[in-house]
């Protein structure tokens, strides 16, 4: 079914995106397409994230009460549901950071010596 | 509800809006309106997948997705009324059978004593490793102690809180003589201690139970079951304080005990409790004692059956420590046995919480037999199940083709399908559940010989948690592989699939799932099948075996006179009275009596030394003897050979004479002439109590139907010492129950106090005598013929499937010139292939399984090849009813039609 260019585009391992969700909303509330959109940007559009699969991960993280949900105005005077960081998401934002540079860290370790 | 349809609302809008603004980012970028929509959407992704999987983040998705499948398979059910019809009775069958079997299985071999903490409850019993001159004379179970040893340990242990006795009052089940308003009927009964019923935590539904005191003072009080009360006095609640005569005395009813309480035996339940006392009327196993002597203060007469409630924290090792010294005092004290002989008894200490175990010992290998039987049913039952399955899920290819290209994973469809079976499954047990109360009924029944077996049958907790279990397991049993097979799909053929049976051309496995099933189930039902064949073949071996009497026309009763206070010249001349008066009667060819009646299962057995034998007779050649009364050989029908048979003239003042059959005869004295010949029972040769044999006879069985005749001597009752209850047997001239009625006038009128006890023909013992057999080889024909129905269903299915999916095929062949009978052929050589191939599973199997069943079997071998062979044909048959519509239907093919039938 996929048989689409995936050459320099990577998926996303499990987990990460909600760290990623985390941070964007960082600097401020934004809704779901602007999140989408940042996360594509920030990364330079190596990060591939298909769009809907936004939605289940920003309901997960409201349930455990990382991020909170809102209605407001999008840019452009239309309605929409804005997703705000919480005081317990953004601590879990500098736990989940940590983990994610020990793995990255331990990993490249791992990969360095079989470079040379 | 009213949140989730808002919050689900939310979420629809939060989709559209993103979607929305990805468009006009898009359209911003340039792309035209079109184009920019469907790549804004194709961003997103699959939005159903996405709503499904934000509504499982919420949690509850599981419960509305089971309550969804629900509705869907009910939907689908309905649809299909035909098939949901059959695959729901065809589990009725299957999961009520089981549970009917296990219900038995239960109330014999699983509940625990409706008592209270029934498992700190324990049975003591001596073991007796080796022969003890001066050792205890056992009666009953050999689980028997004394009564002095009783009361010692009554008195004083530290091992149980309390001590129980009881003893039943005979060794059938209905032995006592009760009178009740002038009408003499039997009933059973258990003598017990005073502290019976407190011991074991029963209380009264009426009235008072036992106590101690009733004991102390030996009053004449009487305790009534549930169900005697029930049967006898219609419930009557004014039944405390009325009299009635047990055993000819009178007993004063004091209460009734619950109805969930039978005793502590299971299969046994007593009619009445009395307290433990001397009574001349009622005496333990309804043995009379020893002249002079009484069972109460007879030290060497172990008669009582003792159990006790384990005190808390005492561990069963030190429990029989404990017992273990007052056995050995109780042995050296009061019986003065040595310390080396008290060696060779050992206490053991048995729990009781399940009561006796005689019913247990005598059904566990007839249920679990059954219970065989009833799993193959279920299994044949569930490969047919999921054959139909298999075949309606091949029709519904193109919806599940289509919920798997919309996205619907494929955990999901499985899901949902299994949730389907497991419908199916549920409906089959709650059918099966009713069918089994009713099958559970009959089955007591079969089981217990037209006799009514005490046995409470009925429907609790572990029944319905073993049906649902069952149903649930079948369920999945069946359900899975249609489900897993249905799902496992190469998207695009199917969805090009016509809705109405178009083919898929790409594959056509010639070995599929569906075949595998009714290769499965052939193997299957060659086992009940091929195990019906052994039973019935046993079955009809037993009743063409040559008796060497004449079973037909003969009417037997009992009658225990001494329980009325008749003994010794008395007793005789009371059975010469009865004698005549029933030879007087109309329709009476012949009349006699003996101890035993014949094939009752029970006898009189010991070695003999014959006069001028060898010293040392032969321990294997127990000879069985019958006391029988004048003119017995004549009125079975046993021929007589040489000399004469018993007759009048042979009297406790003549001289002592004996019968032999050829069986004897031949082993002692080989071709001589046996008659005039002495022997006596016992180890040693005694001229004063020798018999001369006076009369051969041709051999007949005694015991039981199975094997050769045993080695029989007839004697008359008159000189075989004590005399007891007797049996008669009547002789009559048309259909033996027209001479039932005046044949109770006659014995009332010779004494109106007389119990007639188990009143039958000699073709109902014989029947009784079979009842193991008789069952075996009805259920299994039974299930096997049930099971050959559910078969031929499943190959029919099958083939039509088979021969529609060839049709093409066929047509080439027909358009090609091949004949009808060709095609016809082709069809039912592949129905024949599916039936060999599971024959050939099968059959290693079932040989396999025959013989654990070997020592059920009479008259052939458990792998006998007339029945294995005679199983594989009646299949063969089967096969071919079932396969012949299909393949007629292939063979009229019109060439034309089927080619054009892609």
């Amino acid at each position: 079914m996929s048989t689409r260019e995936e050459k320099d585009r990577i998926g996303l391992l499990q987990g990460t995106l909600d760290l990623l969700i985390l941070r964007t909303l960082l600097f401020g509330p934004a809704h779901g397409h602007a999140i989408a959109k940042a996360i594509e940007r920030d990364s330079e559009n190596v990060l591939q994230v298909e769009q809907g699969s936004l939605y289940p991960a920003l309901h997960r993280l409201i349930k455990r009460g990382w991020i909170s949900a809102e209605a407001g105005t999008s840019e452009n005077n239309r309605r929409a549901k804005y997703y705000r960081l919480t005081a317990k998401g953004r601590k879990q934002l500098n736990i989940e950071r940590t983990k994610w540079e020990k793995l990255a860290g331990a990993i490249a370790r791992i990969l360095r010596p079989a470079e040379q | 509800m009213k949140r989730r349809k808002r919050m689900l609302e939310e979420l629809d809008q939060d989709i559209r809006d993103h979607i929305e603004m990805e468009t006009q980012d898009n359209i911003e970028r340039g792309m035209p309106p079109e184009e920019a929509r469907y790549a804004a959407r194709r961003a997103f992704g699959n939005t159903a997948l996405v709503k499904e999987e934000v509504r499982e983040v919420w949690g509850w998705q599981w419960l509305e997705r089971l309550g969804q499948d629900l509705r869907y398979g009910l939907r689908m059910l309905a649809k299909a009324p035909g098939l949901t019809v059959v695959v729901v009775l065809s589990l009725a069958l299957g999961v009520g059978a089981n549970i009917a079997i296990f219900s038995l299985v239960d109330a014999v071999m699983l509940r625990m004593l409706p008592v209270k903490d029934p498992q700190q409850l324990f049975l003591l019993s001596s073991n007796q490793t080796k022969p003890v001159r001066g050792g205890p004379g056992y009666s009953g179970y050999g689980i028997s102690l004394s009564y002095s040893g009783f009361e010692r340990l009554r008195q004083q242990n530290d091992v149980f809180s309390s001590v129980v006795g009881f003893v039943p009052l005979g060794f059938g089940p209905e032995s006592v003589t009760v009178n009740i308003d002038g009408q003499a009927s039997l009933a059973g009964g258990e003598m017990v201690s005073g502290n019976y019923f407190a011991g074991l935590g029963v209380s009264a539904i009426l009235g008072r139970l036992l106590t101690s005191e009733d004991e102390e003072h030996a009053t004449r009080v009487t305790v009534l079951s549930y169900g005697y009360w029930t049967r006898k006095f219609g419930r009557d609640p004014a039944i405390v304080g009325k009299t009635i005569a047990l055993g000819g005395a009178p007993y004063a009813i004091v209460g009734v005990a619950p109805p969930e309480f039978f005793g502590v035996e299971p299969g046994r339940a007593p009619d009445f409790w009395v307290p433990l006392a001397e009574e001349p009327g009622l005496t333990p196993w309804g043995v009379q004692p020893p002249k002079g002597q009484s069972f109460f203060t007879a030290k060497n007469w172990w008669w009582l059956m003792i159990m006790g409630r384990m005190k808390p924290g005492v561990s069963r090792e030190q429990a029989r420590a404990g017992l273990d010294v007052w056995l050995r005092q109780t042995l050296t004290g009061e019986l003065g046995l040595s310390e080396a002989e008290a060696q060779a008894f050992v206490i053991k200490l048995e729990p009781a919480s399940r009561g006796l175990d005689n019913l247990r010992v005598e059904f566990s290998q007839r249920l679990l037999i059954l219970m065989g039987v009833v799993g193959l049913v279920l299994l044949i039952a569930c490969a047919n199940v999921a054959a139909l399955l298999l075949a309606r899920a091949r029709a519904r290819r193109r919806e599940i083709a289509m919920r798997l290209a919309l996205g619907a994973s494929r955990t999901r469809l499985v899901r949902q399908l299994l949730t389907e079976s497991l419908l199916l499954a549920a409906a089959g047990g709650l059918c099966g559940m009713a069918f089994a109360g009713w099958g559970a009924r009959v089955l007591l029944l079969l089981m217990s010989g037209g006799g009514a077996l005490p046995l409470e049958v009925h429907t609790n907790l572990t029944v319905v948690g073993f049906a649902a279990g069952v149903s649930m397991l079948a369920g999945i049993l069946f359900g899975l592989a249609p489900a897993l097979g249905s799902t496992r799909l190469n998207l695009n053929p199917a969805l090009k699939e016509n809705a109405d049976g178009g083919f898929d051309k790409g594959r056509t496995p010639r070995w599929s799932l569906g075949k595998s099933l009714v290769v499965a189930q052939v193997a299957f039902l060659l086992l009940l099948v091929a195990g019906a064949g052994l039973f019935v073949r046993t079955l009809m071996n037993l009743e063409h075996e040559n008796l060497g009497f004449e079973p037909r026309g003969l009417l037997l009763f009992g009658v225990n006179p001494a329980q009325n206070g008749y003994e010794g010249p008395r007793l005789i001349s009371l059975y010469d009275r009865l004698l005549q008066r029933i030879q007087a009667l109309p329709g009476v060819r012949a009349a006699s009596l003996s101890a035993y009646p014949l094939i009752s299962g029970w006898c009189n057995s010991a070695p003999i030394s014959v006069e001028g034998g060898q010293t040392k007779p032969d321990e294997n050649a127990n000879v069985l003897w019958n006391l029988v009364g004048p003119d017995f050989l004549n009125t079975m029908g046993i021929r007589l050979l040489l000399g004469r048979g018993i007759g009048d003239h042979d009297t406790s003042t003549s001289a002592r004479v004996v019968v032999v059959n050829q069986a004897l005869a031949r082993k002692f004295f080989g071709n001589l002439d046996p008659l005039g010949r002495r022997f006596c029972f016992g180890q040693l040769f005694k001229i004063d109590q020798a018999y001369e044999i006076a009369g051969l006879v041709e051999d007949a069985k005694y015991t039981d139907m199975r094997g050769e005749a045993p080695m029989t001597a007839y004697i008359p009752y008159s000189q075989g010492g004590e005399v007891g209850a007797m049996h008669f047997e009547v002789r009559t001239a048309g259909d033996p129950a027209f001479l039932i009625p005046s044949l109770r006038r006659a014995v009332r009128e010779v004494d109106s106090n007389l119990a007639l006890s188990e009143l039958k023909t000699q073709s109902q013992q014989i029947d009784e005598a079979l009842v193991e057999e008789r069952l075996f080889a009805r259920l299994s024909s039974f299930f096997g013929v049930l099971a050959l129905g559910l078969a031929a269903i499943g190959l029919y299915g099958t083939m039509t499937y088979s021969v529609t999916r060839k049709t093409n095929e066929i047509g080439i062949r027909v358009a090609l010139g091949a004949r009808e009978s060709q095609i016809l052929r082709m069809v039912l050589g592949e129905a024949f292939a599916l039936v060999l191939t599971g024959a050939a599973l099968g059959l290693p199997l079932a040989l396999a399984t025959a013989r654990l069943v070997a020592s059920k079997l009479y008259g052939l071998k458990a792998s006998d090849p007339l029945t294995f062979s005679l199983a594989i044909g009646l299949q063969l048959a089967v096969a071919t009813l079932a396969a012949y519509l299909p393949a007629r239907r292939a063979s009229r093919v019109d060439p034309m039609v089927a080619l054009r039938c892609e």
